[in-house]
């Protein structure tokens, strides 16, 4: 291939363009929807792909946004892309995985053109969201070359305490039978407050003697399904799985706004599930705290060389307890927000949920050597893994097929990412 | 810098979507699915006769299995898979993984594909409420299988319907097989006092199905006109090896010679306690040394047991009729059909349940499961 060298503006001007047709012609198609009566075109279009059209304009804005970014933005202008052989095998292994989702989506689309409905996009957004507050809690324990495997039971205990102090009063069953209706805020601290507790033991284990947070959190995870499964047992309760929750617990999991339903009261729109904002603000807050706090700061030097940060004055053992406590935080908070969302908990609520928010950080780009990962990162890895699964059953995968494939790209993913890291 | 972490981490979730746009455009996708080809059709010629009413062409059912290493369930599946091809129907399974959580995403998977029916096996019985708020958002016929719901979710949406067993008819089952026993051999009661002396292996305790099929498997032997007398029960957890070694304490305690019948409230108990007779040189093929014991489940390793004349018999919770029930539940309301015991061809009780009644396993039909 010959090299060739773009000015950054013309790079840009690239994105602009394409992105300011995608969004025109999308935009076009759909608000030609609101015409009264609807061309026939547009029917037939709707038919055929769907909310492409909607779809297509908003990939279009962010195109746009992206283009129009490089074209003003003083840090890029006078610079160039080239596009060399080199230049481009770096830009395909840096993207293999995002570049292998987006050619399964197309596949998708073409098996299944249901796909191509907004609905999806919202249905992934939430799907991902409980799963991304406990991929960005577990991060932090990734960050400083450690792991914690008691993730899914912490989430499992938050569910079941949370459930047992909140069901209805008339409900035939209850956890507490004589307790009153209680202000739903408090059962949901305690929950998330037992989770720090046992938070506060993992990272006393691994920073008072040293242990690797492998085995520490082994320990714990195992102290903790058993605690749970007793608080489960407790009588009259006896192991029964726990229902009867209030509407207003439940809300949390389950409300949806913006829904817009037609006069038929067919549901035209589904809204967004309260759970999407949940999970930005917590992503915002997290991001915030490991790339603008002094604490952040710690956690990525103790991950990237813990000699040279004790050396330079960082608490390790504050940092380390801080990271335990903060990880059992966003699990517990998780926790809630899966008993709010299913409406009931059981002991095994959370089983092997570690490992899926481990692969997810993994596969987006958090070293298990430590020191290395970014928000983002994780966003994309928990974004890929929820397309997977929500993708391979829109097309009708068989389940044991969809966890083969599912072991495939982990296993890539970091066959990638470590070479990449070989290379330098 | 930072700015751009954001943004990028928004251009990968467009970018997930922006090559699903891209490419699709311009070629012309195939026709939606809601109405799927069927690629089974030539099998419904063979449906049985009784669901001939019934057409499943372009009905597509999403169903949802708690768990699928279940070997009843595995059970159900099948079966279910074969009734759906027979109907000309499209069945999609998935793996509930035994998380509930990731159930109520796979049943949002299925709305927003557009299925025209659910067939949810719960994870949480208890949990079934969020399920139904779902579909009857979307006006979806739902079809819950094999654990039963709670009375006002069930009343909570007319098109909700539940097929599985009851507990309590295992039991009643069990004792029936006994009871059949001692009126076919009156010699069986051995000190001919018209009482059967039996002892009772429990599950776990506390265990739902224990406690009622103890209960009923006592009362069907009472029901049938005899007396009882229990010499022993106890815990033994669905354990072979437990199960054994009570036995052998109540052999010791009783004497093996006053026992008249041994009622488990499964195989694996069942067998159990014929390790523990079988010691004492009892239901080894010596006629006059033959205690009838019973269990529940009907297990491979129980028909085995019952072809060499040591198990009197079991009770099995049929896979294939809870399946096919499912299935042509989910079907008929798909396609509009009132669902009644005519349409499906089994009996609806108070228009929403479907009972399906377990199968007595003796020494005269144990071949067909095996």
């Amino acid at each position: 291939m010959k090299e060739r060298t773009i000015p950054q503006k013309k790079f840009g001007l690239i994105f602009i363009v394409i992105g300011a047709v995608l969004l025109a012609a999308g935009g076009t198609i759909f608000l030609m929807g609101f015409v009264d009566p609807v061309p026939a075109f547009v029917k037939t279009i709707s038919k055929k792909v769907f909310d492409l059209p909607v779809l297509a304009a908003l990939i279009g804005a962010c195109v746009l946004g992206f283009g129009l970014n490089r074209y003003c933005n003083k840090k890029f202008s006078g610079g160039s892309v080239d596009f060399s052989r080199r230049s481009i095998t770096a830009y395909l292994t840096n993207n293999a995985i995002i570049l292998a989702l987006l050619a399964l989506v197309v596949v998708i689309c073409f098996i299944e053109p249901r796909f191509m409905q907004i609905r999806v996009v919202l249905d992934i957004l939430t799907q991902s969201s409980t799963r991304l507050i406990i991929a960005l809690g577990i991060c932090f324990t990734l960050l400083i070359a450690g792991t914690d495997l008691s993730a899914g039971r912490m989430v499992g205990l938050a569910a079941v305490i949370s459930t047992s102090m909140l069901q209805n009063l008339d409900y035939g069953n209850r956890f507490f039978p004589d307790m009153p209706l209680v202000p739903i805020i408090l059962p949901i601290l305690l929950a998330i407050g037992a989770c720090m507790l046992f938070g506060c033991l993992n990272g006393f284990l691994v920073a008072k003697y040293d242990m690797h947070p492998f085995i520490a959190t082994l320990a714990v995870q195992v102290i903790i399904y058993g605690a749970c499964s007793l608080y489960f047992d407790l009588p009259p309760n006896k192991s029964q799985p726990i229902g009867g929750v209030r509407s207003d617990f439940a809300w949390l999991g389950q409300y949806k706004f913006f829904v817009i339903e037609n006069e038929a009261g067919k549901v035209v729109f589904p809204g967004f599930s309260i759970l999407i904002p949940i999970a930005l603000v917590v992503t915002a807050v997290i991001w915030f705290i490991l790339n603008k706090t002094v604490f952040g700061k710690n956690v990525y030097a103790i991950g990237g060389n813990r000699e040279a940060a004790v050396v330079s004055g960082v608490n390790v053992f504050k940092t380390i307890m801080g990271i335990f406590i903060l990880a059992s935080l966003l699990y517990g908070f998780a926790g809630v927000l899966e008993a709010a969302r299913t409406a009931g908990a059981t002991n095994q609520y959370g089983n092997g949920y570690e490992l899926d928010a481990i692969a997810a950080c993994v596969v987006g780009g958090v070293s298990l050597n430590g020191g290395v990962g970014k928000v983002s990162g994780i966003i994309s890895g928990v974004l890929i893994f929820t397309v997977i699964q929500y993708g391979l059953q829109f097309i009708n995968v068989s389940p044991m097929w969809q966890q083969v494939i599912k072991g495939i790209i982990i296993a890539v993913a970091v066959a990638i990412d470590l070479s990449k890291y070989r290379k330098k | 810098m930072k700015k751009i972490s954001l943004m990028m981490a928004v251009m990968m979730m467009a970018m997930v979507f922006a090559g699903c746009g891209a490419s699709s455009a311009p070629a012309p996708a195939p026709a939606s699915s809601e109405t799927p080809a069927s690629s089974e059709a030539p099998a419904s010629s063979e449906a049985p006769a009784q669901a001939a009413a019934l057409d499943g062409d372009g009905i597509l059912v999403g169903s949802c299995i708690y768990k699928f290493d279940d070997t009843f369930m595995t059970g159900v599946r099948t079966n279910m898979q074969a009734e759906a091809d027979a109907l000309g129907a499209t069945l999609e399974i998935v793996d509930s993984q035994n998380k509930q959580p990731t159930q109520n995403d796979q049943v949002d998977t299925y709305i927003t594909k557009g299925v025209n029916a659910l067939a949810v096996n719960p994870v949480d019985r208890t949990a079934a409420g969020p399920i139904v708020e779902k579909a009857k958002a979307e006006g979806l016929p739902i079809v819950f299988l094999n654990r039963e719901p709670e009375a006002d979710i069930m009343q909570s949406y007319e098109q909700v319907w539940y097929v599985g067993a009851k507990a309590e008819e295992s039991g009643t089952m069990s004792g029936q097989i006994i009871a059949d026993y001692f009126t076919a051999n009156p010699d069986a009661d051995k000190n001919g006092d018209g009482k059967i002396q039996y002892i009772m292996l429990q599950g776990e305790q506390g265990h739902q199905d224990a406690v009622l099929r103890t209960e009923y498997s006592v009362k069907a032997i009472e029901d049938a006109g005899f007396g009882v007398e229990a010499l022993g029960s106890d815990n033994a957890n669905w354990d072979k090896v437990q199960a054994t070694d009570k036995m052998k304490g109540f052999i010791a305690s009783a004497g093996i010679e006053n026992i008249e019948a041994v009622l488990a409230n499964n195989d694996d108990m069942a067998l159990g306690a014929l390790e523990a007779l079988k010691a004492e040189g009892y239901n080894t093929g010596d006629a006059a040394k033959y205690i009838p014991v019973v269990g529940v489940d009907a297990t491979a390793p129980a028909l085995e047991s019952m072809s060499k004349g040591e198990l009197l018999g079991t009770v099995l919770n049929d896979a294939e009729n809870q399946g096919k029930a499912t299935v042509r539940i989910a079907v008929a309301a798909a396609a509009g059909t009132e669902v009644t015991s005519e349409t499906i061809g089994y009996e609806v009780t108070d228009g929403k349940y479907v009972w399906i009644p377990y199968v007595k396993v003796t020494a005269d039909n144990y071949q067909d499961f095996m």
